[in-house]
């Protein structure tokens, strides 16, 4: 649909967004589901999985949240360049990643002391926050796409 | 929000769903290759890789039901005869078919792998062939990158 009515020069930043949402939708859901069965498991299964937890948080969901936000600022600057007044879709976007990237960065801290420390109680936040953000990215596609309002 | 609007979102949902599921799948079997895993290792991954079937599922489902749906709706004069619309349609059906063959591969390794688990938990050789097998690689990697080809079309709109 889009293509019709958006220049060539704004696909690659779209496409660069859009990419960096999957891959941090798939990431974190990837990270709640290793969470929670790391609470499931024996003391030994569940140090190996809150380790592999904080791996992907680093090596996977941090990248890919840098280039979901990092498209998104991109293609935000090319359609609402300068102080042009940005809509409600929009800044539903904004409020789901600057926030985001907090949440991440705690789960990341969480996640760490967790695979560090075998007996830490915060390693039960780990997939519960991951959760979390994995419903608030669903209000941040659903308000990128229907774009209700506009 | 008009009916395009409600199904656009309805399709990124899918392709959400699609990608997100894939991703899922790739990082975990990923881990799973991982040096000197145990078998009950490796089978704990591979129950983890099911919750992303259904996932895969839904996402393959909407993205081509709505999909379909959404050309006849579009206000852009989009067409089936389109060759987005055709190339886009043949790299989802390459890429369900890959799945597919890589599905039935997983979980024979699963299977293999809780069996070994159940039996001592030391690994084999035959194990790590297995999870390190070029074309079973081949397969499952190629049909994530076709989704993500199929993603890059759906912006590009090559032709359009």
């Amino acid at each position: 649909m889009l293509a019709a009515i958006r220049p060539d020069s704004w696909n690659l930043p779209l496409f660069l967004h859009v990419l960096g949402s999957t891959l941090t939708f798939g990431a974190t859901a990837t990270l709640a589901l290793v969470g929670f069965s790391g609470l499931r498991s024996g003391p030994e299964r569940a140090a190996w999985l809150r380790s592999l937890a904080f791996r992907i948080g680093g090596y996977v969901l941090v990248p890919a949240f840098i280039l979901m936000r990092g498209g998104a600022q991109w293609i935000a600057d090319k359609e609402y360049p300068g102080n042009a007044k940005t809509p409600g879709w929009l800044d539903v976007g904004f409020i789901v990643t600057e926030p985001g990237a907090i949440l991440v960065i705690v789960m990341l801290i969480l996640a760490w002391l967790a695979a560090r420390r075998p007996g830490f109680r915060g390693a039960v936040a780990v997939p519960w926050l991951a959760s979390v953000y994995l419903l608030a990215l669903g209000i941040a596609w659903f308000a990128m796409s229907a774009k209700p309002g506009s | 929000m008009s009916l395009y609007d409600w199904l656009l979102f309805l399709h990124v949902t899918g392709a959400f769903f699609l990608i997100g599921g894939v991703v899922v799948a790739g990082i975990l079997n990923l881990a799973a290759i991982g040096p000197k895993r145990r078998p009950s290792e490796i089978a704990t991954l591979y129950r983890l890789i099911r919750f992303a079937v259904p996932l895969i599922g839904a996402g393959m489902l909407l993205t081509l039901a709505i999909g379909l749906w959404l050309v006849h709706e579009s206000p852009w004069n989009y067409g089936y005869d389109d060759a987005w619309v055709i190339v886009a349609l043949v790299l989802w059906a390459l890429a369900g078919w890959l799945g597919g063959i890589d599905g039935k591969y997983q979980r024979r390794t699963g299977k293999f792998a809780e069996r070994l688990s159940a039996e001592g938990d030391v690994p084999t050789p035959e194990l790590y062939a297995r999870l390190r097998a070029p074309r079973a690689l081949a397969v499952s990697y190629g049909s994530g990158l076709l989704a993500f080809a199929v993603l890059g079309i759906m912006i590009w709109k090559p032709g359009a």
